[in-house]
């Protein structure tokens, strides 16, 4: 682990020492890119990278910026029109929300929409929920008493409460998304029912007591 | 043994070593202890990762807390130490004059780490941030900062007061990130750590430090080393210096754009990782253009062997360097983002970057700078021979297996029906073939830092001895 | 480059430029996101974590679970995150306002849990993440500094875990919860993205192609 003498006292071989690096570099950076012409070339392929680069980077930020919206997470997508987001909430989403909130709903039509047999009825396949809009609504708006025959069963035993009105006094709005919920999940397959619709309703049977299933049948 | 005092080379001794050698290399016997540290933890961490009941008992080294500490000592440890260590040095000798300030260096050093060995306790202890590359406690902080700006004042200085106008790309990129560092680090701290910011901006912030920490610090490290060694020892000029220039600015100005590059289909508006995207894909003429510039590491002289093994690793560091780029602007294209995003494939594309290119080059410029501060050749050629070929073995083991685990991993979370189970069991051999390579990375350190010892302990024994007898 | 003030200068604007980019804008657009309230619930969503939860935060991040488990949900044709049941829709800006430490995560060795608690058709009760944080499970260490065993005096603990086979307690003892684990516990519990925000659901826009 000796270093003799007679090699080349220096740790390592330094062929060129700190001034001369800073003085050859520093005429490099001074000249004209043309006055030698081996390094000619190089600016010229760099440039091509570079505009490619420009290119590529222009056209992709373009095509996926979002217009750099605050609400756009899907770069495919582009903000909506001019005005804001609309900010209205999906009826689908507020129905889901409405029917499996605090012991409404789902608490006795069970959250998959089967009921209890002989005390509940189903939801799914149910011909009174893919029937008559005017029908449904108002069962959930004043509710319902009394026998009911539902896919070819009786369910007596239980009171449907007045949804519309007494504790719960759901809007027009949420009456009309839980509907469309139910309408349309469990493999139902019923069009959604509108505000308009519930609230046309609302208007006509104001007060109204809970519904039979002989007063149903006859509203058309 | 010969007496190998620093005038036995009036080639190559400048009045920087005289000066600042003692605090340059604390710095340097710092950064290899961390280096030790850290290539322990990153083994059992590596074990963690395909054996979860490995010391899951002990409340400090859990898989979340070995990874944290391992990062931070790499980080602050490793790269922290030695980085500022061979910038001041080169900086110093681009100066032209004797390095002032070596005193604030000294102290600096001192409590840089203890302030970096607080903070592993901290972590440890369970008071880390949860930041990515930010995990140190938020109290302790501000003491890394002080210590920062105590050990950067000498660099500045020589800088500062050089003897030419001029300035060399080594000192461009030494220069920008002794500035780079304190500013990302102060805003980092204020906006999440003192006054967070809210919601997902939290994540954005951590992002674009962390990215800026990569671009603007690290990779300037590492590029300062390999700009200043690699002309000394070829002998050459850089070829199309010119663009040298371009290389610079395209980094520093595009860097940090790169920040959201983690948060590809998360939960921040679209435009920040299209931004991101686009800016890594702009970083490719930089990467072009160093490779360009510093090709000349791969063509060396068998004559010169010293010389030789530290271009050796600068090559390597060279050639991970900008594959690193390249791979970090493929992945960045969302369908491929999409399938490997949250996998090991991440970690093998960061140990790419910060192993492969950081450090492989910070290895050569310390082989080319410590016999100059040390005036004497490196004690052991063949401890150090050995180091180079269990750190290249190493690194390709490690990308090649974290790599192939993070595809494998990227293919069964895309398949809805894989269980974690499963994918645990289809990971574990190339996780295996990651914790083989950790432990050969560290064998590899281990020879550096005996080699480190010899070489620095000799002559300091030897001058210990003649101070005695005089 | 000779002048150094001037370089100088060049490196502050740069980092100014990315800065300004991308954190002042980001939080121009995001920093004051308020709540989305909603006039049919009487509500404003997202809901504030409980106190024991927001607790449970802070152990999350002790423990740095955020190396293995993400909390955001990317979209349904983005990676298999809604098909693995992780959630119904992609995490949005919104679903983090109230959280003090937010942890995005950057790795998935275990599932994600942004949703947890809303998972369908059903969401691990306390008990199964007891019995997970105890045991262990595939990829998942087990924590088991996160639980007491005591003797048992008297009648056993409500708390106690209901464990079988070999993780079973000496007769007379019983693993108990500390108090670190029940907030874990209901931190992950609290954690659930079952509101559909506006913007999470974004109408199908006109793709900029077909424009």
């Amino acid at each position: 682990m000796s270093v003799p003498d007679h090699k080349d006292p220096r740790p390592e071989g330094a062929p060129m020492n700190d001034g001369e690096l800073l003085e050859a570099h520093e005429k490099l950076l001074g000249r004209q890119p043309d006055d030698r012409a081996k390094y000619r070339l190089l600016p010229l392929v760099m440039l091509f990278v570079l505009s490619g680069c420009v290119l590529f980077a222009a056209t992709y930020l373009n095509r996926y910026s979002g217009h750099f919206d605050r609400s756009i997470f899907n770069e495919n997508l582009l903000p909506t029109g001019s005005g804001p987001v609309d900010l209205k909430p999906d009826p689908i989403a507020l129905g889901r929300r409405m029917f499996n909130s605090g012991g409404a709903c789902y608490s006795c039509h069970q959250p998959n929409g089967q009921g209890i047999p002989g005390a509940y009825p189903p939801l799914a396949g149910s011909e009174w929920v893919n029937g008559a809009g005017a029908r449904v609504v108002r069962i959930v708006l004043d509710g319902l008493q009394g026998p009911v025959h539902v896919g070819g069963k009786t369910f007596g035993a239980a009171v449907m409460p007045a949804f519309g009105s007494s504790g719960f006094n759901w809007s027009d709005e949420q009456i009309a998304g839980v509907l469309s919920y139910v309408r349309q999940e469990w493999g139902n397959k019923s069009k959604p029912i509108s505000t308009d619709e519930v609230a046309k309703i609302r208007a006509l049977t104001a007060d109204h007591k809970a519904w039979s299933e002989a007063d149903l049948l006859g509203v058309k | 043994m010969t007496s190998a005092n620093p005038q036995a080379n009036p080639n190559d001794e400048t009045p920087v070593e005289a000066t600042g050698r003692c605090p340059i290399v604390l710095l340097l016997a710092f950064s290899l202890a961390w280096l030790l540290v850290s290539g322990t933890l990153a083994f059992i961490a590596g074990v963690q990762a395909h054996t979860p009941a490995f010391m899951a008992g002990c409340p400090i080294l859990t898989y979340g807390h070995t990874r944290a500490l391992q990062d931070t000592a790499f980080t602050y440890g490793w790269i922290a130490n030695c980085g500022l260590a061979l910038v001041t040095w080169i900086l110093g000798r681009l100066g032209g004059h004797p390095l002032r300030a070596a005193n604030w260096m000294g102290v600096g050093a001192l409590f840089w780490n203890i302030a970096v060995a607080a903070g592993m306790v901290g972590i440890a202890t369970g008071s880390a941030t949860a930041l990515t590359s930010l995990q140190i406690p938020g109290h302790i902080q501000p003491l890394m900062l002080a210590a920062y700006a105590s050990i950067a004042v000498a660099g500045v200085l020589a800088w500062c007061g050089r003897s030419r106008p001029s300035l060399y790309a080594a000192q461009w990129y030494g220069v920008a990130l002794l500035f780079l560092f304190p500013w990302i680090f102060s805003v980092a701290q204020v906006m999440l750590v003192w006054a967070p910011v809210h919601g997902v901006l939290q994540a954005i912030v951590e992002g674009w430090y962390a990215q800026s920490l990569w671009t603007l610090w690290m990779a300037p490290i590492a590029l300062a080393g390999a700009y200043y060694v690699v002309p000394r020892v070829t002998g050459r000029v850089i070829p199309g210096y010119d663009l040298a220039l371009l290389g610079f600015w395209s980094l520093i100005f595009i860097g940090g754009w790169t920040g959201g590059r983690h948060l590809i289909g998360g939960p921040v508006p679209a435009w920040i990782p299209t931004i991101a995207i686009v800016a890594s894909v702009l970083l490719l003429p930089h990467y072009i253009i160093v490779l360009l510039n510093l090709g000349g590491a791969f063509t060396r002289n068998p004559a010169d062997r010293e010389g030789g093994r530290s271009l050796a690793f600068i090559s390597f560091g060279l050639a991970a360097y900008v594959l690193g780029g390249a791979v970090d602007s493929v992945t960045g294209i969302r369908s491929v983002a999409a399938a490997i995003q949250f996998t090991w494939f991440d970690e093998a594309q960061r140990q790419l970057a910060v192993y492969g290119g950081v450090t492989m080059m910070l290895f050569g410029t310390l082989y080319y700078a410590l016999p100059r501060l040390a005036g004497r050749a490196w004690a052991s050629a063949s401890l150090a021979r050995g180091h180079l070929i269990l750190s290249c073995i190493g690194i390709v083991l490690l990308v090649v297996g974290t790599a192939g685990a993070g595809i494998v991993q990227g293919s069964d979370l895309s398949t809805a029906g894989v269980s974690f189970a499963a994918i645990a069991t289809d990971v574990h051999p190339w996780l295996s073939v990651g914790s083989v390579a950790h432990a050969t990375l560290l064998l590899g350190n281990i020879l550096l830092a005996i080699n480190f010892a010899m070489t620095v302990g000799c002559g300091r024994l030897r001058a210990a001895a003649e101070a005695l007898s005089s | 480059m000779k002048n150094g003030p001037l370089f100088l200068l060049g490196i502050l604007a740069a980092l100014l430029f990315s800065w300004a980019g991308i954190v002042l804008g980001s939080n121009a657009q995001l920093g004051a996101l308020p709540a989305y309230y909603d006039a049919n619930d009487s509500l404003s969503y997202p809901r504030r974590q409980p106190g024991i939860a927001a607790e449970g935060q802070i152990v999350y991040r002790e423990l740095l679970c955020s190396s293995c488990h993400t909390q955001q949900v990317r979209r349904p044709d983005f990676g298999s995150d809604v098909a693995r049941g992780w959630g119904e829709r992609q995490s949005v800006a919104r679903d983090y306002i109230y959280q003090a430490a937010v942890q995005l995560g950057a790795s998935r060795n275990g599932p994600d849990l942004t949703n947890l608690a809303g998972r369908k058709p059903s969401a691990p009760d306390a008990a199964d993440l007891m019995n997970l944080l105890y045991a262990g499970q595939g990829g998942m260490p087990a924590y088991r500094f996160l639980f007491e065993t005591r003797r048992i005096v008297g009648q056993e603990s409500a708390a106690a875990l209901r464990l079988t086979g070999s993780l079973r307690p000496r007769p007379g003892c019983q693993v108990v919860p500390t108090r670190r684990a029940q907030e874990l516990v209901a931190y992950l519990l609290s954690l659930n993205t079952t509101y559909d925000y506006p913007e999470s659901k974004p109408a199908p826009a006109q793709n900029p192609e077909q424009k």
